[in-house]
């Protein structure tokens, strides 16, 4: 499957063929890193490769549209509930720098005691199953031969299923997964001894597939009420699952600490993160890290939600990160939509080029405040270890509600998360090997009688599937109704009729976002707007964000409601208009040409406002360019301009005309080009008007040679100009 | 036994590792760790579950909805401890036919009675 920039992804493709499909590679890939790299007028420290294909930052386009990419690999997590849409988002993503795509479970997969098949939709994720992360793994191989960069597809491997869910993932090319029993222990509620039973297995399927691993400490973060304080804590989950998965196979490198700034402004955040970060790369030297950014302080403030996480990012840069991870700005308030995960790219990727070299200007003080807090948060984790020995180990440890309390260690409230070790979901289902037992497969650990030997264990059956792909078993669909050939019904008919619909997550929602700002008091104010988004024709409107601006003075408002409007492609007027040329091109060309331009607004009209946006540099006018511009004021009679033009023999006359009473914009155009022809100037001129009302078509009507209406820059007429002037050999 | 609650005794409780180096601090972390973690590894590797027979028979060629009927036919005759895998290749070395010939007939519920036999 090859993918054209200007064409959209075909699920229907995507889904072809698909029992047949073998991912392009397995295992991880980190970013190529490029330490002196001159990308236009700049040389950068921390870049990797470019991209073959990307959309850069906004900013970009003042210095030659360059796409500089960071070293770190980029986070985005995507699950809308149905994968198919999902993998558009992705596309769309990997566009603007994400090679690390995460996606999340529908609720509630960690307690289904087995695989799931098929393409049925999720709630909040997507159900994890054979056929979905192949199609996924399939439109990840298009897009990342489109961008030109590998791009890490990752879930996860908790819950009741971890081992075969661990099979599943290495068969198909999944290239990182979360895999920690801690958190189906403390999250989940699943048994303690199943949880880190079925754990050694599926990190050694894992191991053996190449994937990376990120471990589950950091949704304590996320979980305890003051999220700083259980930092002690955050070292000891890390290291158990660390020291866990190194014993059932697993290399360092492949083993990525998940973590994350606790706090968020107005917490003196970087005061506190910092300790906590520099201690963490202390204690686990040799690992990997990746960077989350915060997600426990957020609400519905897209823009200070944006705030925190650059802080989050700039700590990354500060300490070491492998990856950085991101939010998506919305995440505070709904289901992210599909601009907002490019939004939380871009706040990563712009800080990170923000940041780019910095470390070889700061550097973090050795000794003083920084370090004896970091001293202090290694101690006070030591302590913890210690209690947990001290009070029988592990499972005593959790039984007596050891973790998740809100005291800063060892402080202590009495409110963590007790589990009975003999209890929760999948309670007694772990048996002991008898002396004669076997697997006769590979990446199978602990006793085993077919692993003793020199040959691989799988020699017994003649290859398993990790060895022989031939061998995997692939199911389609085991529910007609529920899955994504139903779904593609109405996007599928709405392609073929040419109708759009906005949306912000699956196919066609409607859903579109408002911003009003009214200026009552905030009980006044929302429930104005709530009826004026009503009046908009948004259907069951939602107050998304509210802030005060001032008690009595007004409050702003997001407002999201469903719009229930379809355009046909075919009705829709386009502005076929070609785009100009690069600027450095048109100054090239204009500047040593000593170009000259007249420029009035025409007949009784003092509008000026917008020739001088078309002329003035401090606006991008035309000057910037070179064209010397004389510029006669307002309500310029026609015959001055030309006497104008002649006495400065210049290549064109510009004519601002705003007024529409009676159809004067029209007669001011027509008599310019008589004029200029009984003069005899018409042949040595261009004639160019412009107006809100004005149009290309409208002013070649009355004899000019360009007309151009509301939006117009500087750049689009210096454009048309020199390629007129060019046509016409000057 | 529940932790109770307790103030924050940090300054009294973290003498003896006062004097500890950094690098002596790390070690002693890493030792605690290595020890909380060598009773959970042990059992590990001396136990089996129903996911961890499955995903055996995954990697043997069965499908999850195959793999599921199978552990469970072990499970009823409280053969797990064995191994779903070791016990399918013995049925299908007994009865000369291939792996997935006796995974197939035994969810057909063939050849039950002579499952680890």
């Amino acid at each position: 499957m090859k993918l054209s920039p200007d064409e959209k992804l075909e699920i229907g493709k995507v889904l072809e063929g698909l029992e047949h499909y073998r991912p392009k590679r397995k295992g991880w890939s980190w970013r190529r890193k490029r330490h002196e790299h001159r990308i236009g007028p700049f040389l950068y420290k921390n870049t990797s490769e470019n991209l073959k294909r990307s959309l850069p930052l906004s900013a970009a386009h003042a210095f030659g549209d360059i796409d500089p990419q960071c070293d770190l690999t980029i986070t985005t997590e995507i699950a809308s509930g149905r994968f198919e849409d999902d993998l558009r988002r992705m596309r769309m993503a990997a566009w603007h720098g994400a090679d690390h795509i995460m996606v999340i479970r529908t609720t509630g997969q960690s307690h289904i005691d087995g695989l799931i098949e098929g393409t049925i939709e999720g709630v909040g994720g997507v159900p994890i199953t054979r056929k979905q992360i192949r199609a996924t793994r399939k439109a990840l191989d298009a897009i990342e031969d489109e961008v030109g960069r590998p791009i890490n597809f990752h879930s996860y491997v908790s819950g009741l299923a971890g081992p075969e869910i661990a099979v599943l993932f290495a068969e198909e090319g999944v290239n990182g997964a979360h895999q920690d029993p801690q958190y189906n222990v403390l999250y989940r509620d699943i048994n303690l001894h199943r949880s880190f039973v079925d754990a050694a297995e599926a990190k050694r399927i894992l191991a053996d597939g190449n994937i990376l691993q990120l471990d589950g400490a950091h949704n304590a973060n996320a979980t305890a009420k003051q999220a700083w304080k259980v930092t002690p804590e955050l070292f000891v989950q890390h290291a158990i699952n660390t020291a866990y998965s190194r014993r059932a196979g697993m290399p360092a490198d492949r083993i990525a600490l998940s973590t994350v700034p606790p706090t968020a402004p107005p917490a003196p955040k970087i005061r506190l993160d910092l300790p906590y970060a520099v201690a963490l790369r202390e204690l686990f030297a040799g690992y990997r890290f990746r960077a989350q950014q915060n997600t426990r302080y957020m609400e519905a403030d897209t823009l200070e939600a944006s705030v925190t996480h650059v802080l989050d990012t700039l700590l990354s840069r500060l300490t070491a990160t492998d990856i950085q991870s991101t939010i998506t700005p919305d995440e505070g308030r709904n289901i992210p939509w599909h601009y907002h995960n490019v939004a939380g790219v871009n706040t990563a990727r712009q800080t990170l080029m923000g940041l780019d070299g910095v470390t070889e200007q700061i550097v973090l003080k050795k000794d003083g405040g920084v370090h004896a807090q970091v001293r202090e948060l290694k101690e006070r984790a030591v302590l913890f270890l210690e209690e947990i020995l001290a009070g029988g180990g592990y499972y005593d440890a959790v039984a007596a509600g050891q973790f998740v309390d809100s005291g800063y260690f060892p402080e202590r409230n009495g409110d963590g998360i007790h589990r009975d070790p003999a209890g929760g979901d999948g309670a007694g289902s772990v048996v002991p090997r008898e002396a004669d037992y076997g697997a006769p497969v590979c990446s199978h650990f602990g006793t085993n009688v077919y692993a003793s030997g020199d040959d691989k264990p799988c020699d017994a059956i003649g290859g398993c599937s990790l060895c022989d792909a031939s061998k995997i078993r692939y199911i389609d669909e085991l529910d007609p109704e529920d899955n994504v050939n139903q779904r593609l019904r109405q996007p599928l008919a709405d392609r073929a009729a040419g109708v759009l619909r906005p949306e912000v997550e699956k196919h066609a929602d409607g859903v579109v976002c408002a911003t009003l700002f009214v200026p009552a008091s905030p009980k006044v104010a929302e429930a104005a707007a709530l009826e004026m988004a009503r009046h908009m024709g948004l259907r069951e409107p939602v107050v998304l964000s509210r802030r005060i601006m001032h008690p009595a003075e007004g409050s702003v408002f997001e407002i999201k409601g469903a719009l229930d409007a379809a355009v046909r492609i075919e009705d829709l007027q386009l502005d076929d208009r070609p785009e100009p040329l690069p600027e450095a091109e048109i100054e090239a060309w204009v500047r040593p040409r000593q170009l000259h331009v007249v420029a009035a607004t025409v007949g009784e009209d003092e509008h000026s406002v917008g020739l001088r946006e078309i002329l003035d540099i401090k606006h991008g006018g035309i000057e910037k360019y070179g064209f010397h511009c004389h510029y006669l004021g307002t309500s310029v009679a026609l015959q001055r301009l030309l006497e104008a033009a002649r006495d400065t023999a210049a290549s064109a006359v510009l004519i601002s005309t705003i007024i529409t009473h009676e159809r004067v914009h029209e007669r001011m155009m027509r008599e310019l080009h008589e004029l200029a022809k009984r003069h005899r100037l018409r042949e040595k001129l261009l004639l160019i008007a412009g107006g809100t009302q004005v149009t290309d078509q409208m002013a070649r009507a009355c004899g000019l040679d360009a007309g151009f209406g509301r939006g117009t820059r500087g750049r689009d007429v210096a454009s048309l100009l020199v390629q007129m002037l060019k046509a016409r050999g000057s | 036994m529940r932790c109770a609650p307790r103030k924050d005794d940090f300054a009294t409780r973290r003498k003896h590792l006062q004097k500890m180096s950094d690098q002596e601090l790390h070690a002693h972390f890493w030792k605690l760790v290595e020890d909380i973690v060598a009773p959970l590894i042990e059992e590990a590797r001396t136990h089996t579950t129903p996911s961890i027979e499955r995903s055996v028979l995954m990697r043997m060629g069965f499908s999850s909805v195959e793999t599921k009927v199978l552990v469970q036919r072990v499970l009823e005759r409280g053969l797990l401890g064995r191994g779903a895998g070791r016990l399918l290749l013995g049925l299908a070395r007994t009865k000369g036919v291939s792996v997935r010939e006796a995974g197939t007939a035994l969810i057909e519920g063939k050849y039950g009675e002579e499952l680890g036999a």
